[in-house]
Formats: C-alpha cells, sequence, structure tokens
C-alpha cells in the first residue's frame, strides 16, 4: 500500500499531469504574485494620491477658519471636501487644533467639537502622512497645518477602500479561476498526449505480461502496420523474438518425439531380440520333435522347452503393452511394475554387460499414476546404463518412507555432469540442450512435476551417481494401504 | 465797487460751480454704480442665499417691473449688508427685524413679506430628533448654533429668552457658534455639530417642504411668539427716490404678476405688504431687554 504512494511506482500518464500541473501551479504563482505587486502598487499610488489632493483642498479651505476656531466654517469645509472629493471615498474627518482637540469632524456625534482626538486616531497613520495596509477596508492620512514656524491644527482622515479590497479580491479570483482552469486543461492535455504516446508500450507490455503466462502470441499485422518510427522498428523486433522463440519449442517437441521413438526403436529391438532368443530355441525344439517325435523323452524334453520359450515371449509381449498402454486409464502403482521394468531393461543390460540389481520393497498398490512413475524410473535406468561401465551394476530400489514413494537409481559410472543434474532436479530452468542430449532427464523432471515430486542427485565419493525421487502419497491412503 | 464785488460774487459763483461740479464728479467716481440707472438689491442669508435660481428669477422679475438693470448683493453677515444700507451704497435691503430696530433712526421700510397670511413669523429652538426636553432650560450645557449676531430669529429671541433667566449664552451653554446661515443651523443640529439651535421659523418650514430628509433629523422643541416678519428696508435718506418708488411698487405688486408669483411660490410667499414701524415693536422690547442685561 504504501509503495503505492511512492511517486517513482506511479504510472507514467499520471506522473506527467501531475509534473504538468505543480509547473502550471508554480508559473501561476509567479505570475500572480506579480499581478498583485502591480495592482497594489498602483492602488497605494492612486489612493495617495487621491488623499493627498483630498487633504491639500481640505487644508486650503479649512486654515483659515481653524486659526479663527470657527467650528462652523472648518465643518461645513469638511463637508464640501468630502461632496468635492467623492472617488476617495472619505470615511472620516477630524480637524484638531494644535491641542489636539476637535473642532469639528465629519461625524460630530462621535467625534464631539472640544473634546480630544481619541488616542485611537492618533496611532492610527504611525505618525505618518499616509498610511494603507493592502487589502485592508480602511486607509489613513494625517495632515500637520503650520504656519510659517507654528503648528496651527491636525487633519485626521480616513478612507473607505473597501471597493479597493474588493477589487483586490476579484483579481485574485480571477487569477486562482483562470490559472487553476489552465492548470487543468494542460494538465489533462498531457495526460491524453502521454496516454496516446504510450498506447504502443502498452501493447508491448500487455503482450509480454500475457506472454509470461500463456505463451508469447505476436502483436496483431494490423496494430504493427498503424505503428511509425520507433514503435514500428520494435513490434517487428517483439515478433522476430516471438517467432524464433516459437521455432525453438517446435524444435524441443521435435526433439522429444524423435528421442521417444529413438527409444521406441531401442525397446522394440530389444524386444524383437528377446523374442528371437526363445523363437530360436522353439524352431530347435520343433525341428527335434520332427526327427525325434517318436521318442517319449525327446518329445516331452522339446514341449517344455517350447513352453518355456513361449512363457518367456508371453512375459516380455505383456510387460510391453503393459508399459505403452494407450487407452489413457491410470492406476495406481502396484510391486509387479517395478518388476516388470527389470525385464525391459534387461536386454539393454545384457548387450553391455551390466547386472541390475532390483530391491522391490512394495507391497499392494500404491496411489499414485503408474504410468509417470516407471515411464520416469525407465528413463533413469536406461540413463545409468547409458553411464554404466561393461561388468558394473546398477541399483534400483523402490520402497515406501515417510508419507512417500522413494525411487532410489544407482549406477557407477563417470557421474551424471552437473548441467544435466541441474536439469534433473530442477534447478536449471533452460530447456534441453540444442544437440538433443539430456532430453530424457528434462521428460523425467516435467513428469515428476506433475506429481508434485521431488528429484535429488547425489554423487558419491567412490563415484558412480545416486539419483533419488521421492513421491508425496496421500498419508490417508498410505495408512490404509498400511493397515 | 458794484462791478468788483459782482466780478467777485460771479467769481465765487464760478468757484462753487467748480467746486460742485469737481464734486459731482467725483462723487459720481466714488459713487460710479450707485448714481448710474442701476438698482441695487441687497439679500442677507435669511433664506436660501444658496438658490442660485431664485436669485436668477428674482434679478429678472425686479429687471422687467422695474425697468433697470438690477444687481443683487449677497454677503456673509447680516452686518455687511446693514452696512452697505446704512452707508447708502445699495438702495434697498432684505434684513432682519433686530437690525431694523437698532438702526430704525436711518432706515425705511420699503414692503413687508406676507407667509401664510400674516407678515409675521416665530424663531424655534430646535434638537437632535431623538432628544428629550420641551423648553430652553432643558438645554443647559449645549453646543448651541446661533445663525447670526444680528439675525432676530437666529439670536435675538434665545438671547432674550435667556436674559430674562437671568443668563447669557456664554454662561448657559457650553459652546456656542454662528452658522451665518439658518439652514446652517439645521444642518449643525442634523449632523450633531451642534446640540441645539435657534433658527428663523420661515426658514425651517420651507427646508422642511424642500428636503425633508435634513429636517427629519431635528425636532421643534421651542416656538416663540409671532414676531415681524424680516423686512425690506432701505436708507431714511434713499439714494434715489425714484429707483426707490419703483423698486416698492415692483414688490407689492409681486403677486399680480406672473414671474413674480413664480418667485414668491419659490420663496413660499403670499406676497409684499405694507406696515408701520409698531410692528417690530416686540423685537425692539427683546433688544432692549438684552441691551439692558448687559
Amino acid at each position: 500500500m504504501t509503495g503505492w504512494l511512492h511517486p517513482s511506482s506511479w504510472p507514467i500518464t499520471v506522473k506527467v499531469p501531475l509534473a504538468v500541473a505543480a509547473l502550471m501551479i508554480l508559473v501561476g504563482i509567479v505570475l500572480s504574485e506579480r499581478v498583485l505587486a502591480h495592482l497594489d502598487e498602483s492602488q497605494q499610488r492612486h489612493l495617495r494620491d487621491l488623499a493627498q489632493s483630498y487633504l491639500d483642498g481640505l487644508s486650503s479651505a479649512a486654515a483659515p477658519s481653524i486659526l479663527r476656531d470657527d467650528v462652523w466654517e472648518v465643518f461645513d469645509a469638511i463637508e464640501r471636501a468630502q461632496a468635492l472629493n467623492k472617488s476617495v471615498n472619505a470615511a472620516e474627518t477630524i480637524v484638531a487644533n494644535a491641542d489636539d482637540r476637535v473642532i469639528a469632524a465629519s461625524d460630530p456625534r462621535r467625534f464631539p467639537t472640544g473634546a480630544p482626538v481619541p488616542r485611537l486616531v492618533l496611532d492610527q497613520t504611525h505618525a505618518q502622512p499616509f498610511r494603507f495596509d493592502i487589502g485592508g477596508d480602511r486607509a489613513y492620512a494625517m495632515r500637520v497645518l503650520a504656519y510659517p514656524g507654528r503648528e496651527v491644527g491636525t487633519i485626521f482622515a480616513s478612507f473607505d477602500t473597501s471597493h479597493l479590497a474588493s477589487e483586490r479580491r476579484g483579481v485574485i479570483l480571477t487569477l486562482a479561476a483562470t490559472n487553476g482552469l489552465l492548470t487543468f486543461l494542460l494538465a489533462a492535455a498531457g495526460w491524453v498526449l502521454v496516454a496516446r504516446m504510450m498506447r504502443p508500450i502498452r501493447v508491448l507490455s500487455d503482450h509480454l505480461g500475457s506472454a509470461r503466462e500463456s505463451g508469447a502470441t505476436p502483436i496483431a499485422g494490423d496494430v504493427v502496420a498503424h505503428s511509425r518510427g520507433e514503435f514500428a522498428r520494435l513490434f517487428g523486433a517483439y515478433n522476430e523474438l516471438v517467432h524464433s522463440i516459437d521455432q525453438r519449442h517446435e524444435l524441443s517437441a521435435r526433439l522429444a518425439e524423435e528421442e521417444k521413438l529413438g527409444s521406441l526403436g531401442r525397446l522394440a529391438s530389444a524386444l524383437a531380440h528377446e523374442i528371437n532368443n526363445p523363437l530360436g530355441g522353439i524352431f530347435n525344439a520343433l525341428a527335434t520333435l520332427k526327427s525325434h517325435g517318436h521318442l517319449e523323452s525327446v518329445r516331452a524334453g522339446s514341449i517344455d522347452l517350447v513352453e518355456r520359450g513361449l512363457v518367456g515371449i508371453r512375459d516380455v509381449v505383456r510387460s510391453t503393452l503393459a508399459l505403452h498402454r494407450t487407452d489413457g486409464s491410470t492406476r495406481d502403482l502396484i510391486p509387479a511394475d517395478i518388476d516388470d521394468l527389470g525385464l525391459l531393461v534387461a536386454p539393454e543390460a545384457s548387450r553391455r554387460s551390466v547386472t541390475v540389481s532390483i530391491y522391490n520393497g512394495l507391497v499392494g498398490g500404491i496411489p499414485v499414476p503408474s504410468s509417470s512413475v516407471r515411464q520416469a524410473t525407465l528413463n533413469l535406468l536406461l540413463n545409468a546404463l547409458a553411464a554404466a561401465p561393461p561388468g558394473s551394476r546398477i541399483d534400483l530400489s523402490a520402497h515406501v518412507a515417510d508419507g512417500g514413494l522413494l525411487l532410489e537409481v544407482e549406477d557407477r559410472g563417470e557421474g551424471l555432469p552437473a548441467a544435466a543434474a541441474e536439469q534433473l532436479t530442477g534447478a536449471s530452468t533452460s530447456r534441453p540442450l540444442r544437440d538433443g542430449s539430456g532430453l530424457g532427464l528434462w521428460m523425467t523432471r516435467r513428469l515428476m512435476d506433475t506429481l508434485g515430486a521431488t528429484i535429488a542427485v547425489e554423487r558419491p565419493e567412490e563415484g558412480g551417481t545416486i539419483v533419488r525421487i521421492r513421491v508425496p502419497v496421500s498419508r490417508h491412503e498410505v495408512l490404509a494401504d498400511v493397515a | 465797487m458794484m462791478g468788483s464785488v459782482g466780478a467777485t460774487a460771479s467769481r465765487r459763483l464760478l468757484l462753487k460751480q467748480i467746486a460742485a461740479t469737481t464734486a459731482y464728479f467725483m462723487a459720481s467716481r466714488s459713487y460710479s454704480r450707485a448714481s448710474t440707472e442701476e438698482l441695487r438689491f441687497g439679500l442677507t442669508p435669511v433664506f436660501l442665499t444658496s438658490d442660485l435660481e431664485l436669485l436668477g428669477r428674482l434679478q429678472l422679475y425686479l429687471s422687467r417691473a422695474t425697468g433697470l438693470p438690477v444687481t443683487l448683493l449677497t454677503r456673509r453677515t447680516y452686518q455687511e449688508i446693514v452696512a452697505l444700507l446704512i452707508s447708502r451704497q445699495i438702495d434697498a435691503a432684505w434684513i432682519c427685524g433686530y437690525p431694523y430696530v437698532m438702526h430704525e433712526g436711518e432706515l425705511q421700510l420699503v414692503a413687508i413679506p406676507e407667509w401664510r397670511g400674516r407678515p409675521l413669523y416665530q424663531s424655534y429652538l430646535i434638537i437632535d430628533a431623538d432628544r428629550q426636553g420641551d423648553g430652553l432650560g432643558d438645554l443647559r450645557g449645549d453646543t448651541h448654533a446661533f445663525s447670526d449676531p444680528d439675525s432676530n430669529s437666529g439670536f435675538l429671541v434665545t438671547r432674550a429668552a435667556l436674559a430674562e433667566m437671568r443668563e447669557t449664552p456664554e454662561r448657559f451653554f457650553a459652546r456656542t457658534f454662528f452658522t451665518y446661515g439658518h439652514r446652517n443651523v439645521i444642518r449643525a443640529v442634523a449632523s450633531g455639530l451642534a446640540t441645539s439651535g435657534s433658527v428663523d421659523g420661515y426658514v425651517y418650514e420651507v427646508v422642511a417642504a424642500i428636503e425633508p430628509a435634513l429636517t427629519a433629523r431635528t425636532r421643534i422643541m421651542w416656538r416663540s411668539e409671532w414676531l415681524g416678519f424680516p423686512p425690506i428696508a432701505a436708507p431714511r435718506n434713499p439714494v434715489d427716490p425714484g429707483r426707490l418708488a419703483l423698486l416698492s411698487k415692483a414688490l407689492l405688486n409681486m403677486s399680480d404678476d406672473e414671474d413674480g408669483r413664480a418667485v414668491l411660490a419659490m420663496l413660499r410667499l403670499d406676497g409684499f405688504v405694507t406696515r408701520g414701524a409698531e410692528l417690530f415693536s416686540p423685537i425692539a422690547a427683546k433688544a432692549a431687554l438684552v441691551a439692558s442685561a448687559g
């Protein structure tokens, strides 16, 4: 959740409009500040000029009356000055004598004649001729009236500047609204632009994402055709990549098929050999029967010989059928399946003068698919046979332990190469090697993966290789079987 | 001898004539405007001097009715107009009853305006519309606005009332000032510059009709008895009797003329009448009271 808050994780379609908005806000603030500064300056100057002109008029009209302390004339002068200077919006005007006592004010009820000028009024101007706080509702001005060498009175005036304040607020609102609208429009334009520019990238990333889950598919031709420039080249390169991956997949499948056919061929020749041996004996027995069949002892011996030969052929045929059953049905593994493996590899073993020793520790059915386990174990045995030196021994053991089926194949060859071992254990996810070697191991790995089995490879000090497969079995069913 | 006497006499006559001629010319130069065929009429701030349209119409009417060019003179104070009148620099002036009784020996009455059917008016004491009180006694310690020190209604009436109370404005009021205009007294009280004021009742009523917003902020607290309306007066020794007679006739016949009625309507007056000096006896009595009180 917090990762989403971090800006670097945001999509570029968000980042660019945000950056545009941030820049626009910055520009808006700077521009607004300049406009407002100019407005404030012009308002202040304008107001100061108006106030000065108001005070000029009033002081020239009232000065003689101030000297005479003529209350009415001063009051009349104030009223006339206010009427004449309507644009300055004089709010309050007080004319005081040299002792800061009111002679007359625009509002005599608040500032009665003869009363001292309130402290507040004296402080309003901070003893400056003019004071205006930007955005305030009032401006204050003060004018000391002096006849050469003598101060005769003071005029205090305040001006209603609420119209200036509201004008300023209006300008601020206009600036904010304009800048806000511009920022929004530019950010939206940025979003649209980036979204358009990013569309080919999204096409590519969507294809790459789906490639991880369901295999790479090329980008549709019309999309590529509508692209220009670097994106057209990028799409082209991607489609070539997908094409080459597909070719590699096809090659791998063909190699697997060839390997299957190859082992089938080897099995077929072994099978023919296996059948050929008893056939030779059977034909010899038949020849003996033809010529010496009338002899009781010879006849019985020959028939026995024919029968044993036919039993041997039947066993071979039956186990081959069991291994290559193609009706798709799955059944549980039974101890005979392991014994059959010995029969299947026996011809190849005798051809290579290798002894195959089988320890079958299974009792009853084991709830794992028999065909996958047998195919995988057969692959391991054939691989061990290929690696075993003549005269050596290969050990296959099968038993149930710790709620799983354990299969162990040990040879005394030169040891499984590291790359092949990695293929087998799943440490390497690479495809079979280009020359087709290691295909049996790769297929074993895939068969065991479907069962959730683990494969371990051990290379003992004294040489050779031990491959251990552990196929998990449901504990309940194992216990049931044991019982 | 005879010849000598005759020659001397004729020389003296000649010298006299020269002197007289010189005097005439000198006099005619110094009073050049007054002695030419021009009627000079003075106006005090007794009424709405600010109304230029009214002045224009009055001037037009007088000029047409008398057949003379007319100059209207306005001054800030009664005193200035009265001074012009007594020094015979103007033919006549609309002054107040108070200066008339003070200078009765040097002045003669030409005509008296008639208001609401009588040549009489009152003085008002006005205060803020929201203020309590019903007599002069309630105004002690006020800031009081007077109209003019030579005005009957705007000063003398209140001054005399205080004298009856053995008071003076300086002691009775905290502060007084003159506004030199009855309308200004109303403005001063309405704005709060003064807490009370002495004003011409006629002017107050006219202002109330024309500018009700101004008088609405004030209240008439006290009215004086009816007194002689401010008259049109001329020097007892007229500057030019012929011109004065024309002026008198023009004033008295004003209500018979259309332009004259228009002027009277603006002034809210009925017309002009002649009355004897006894009309102003009550004012003279007040003046005497104030003079004896010191």
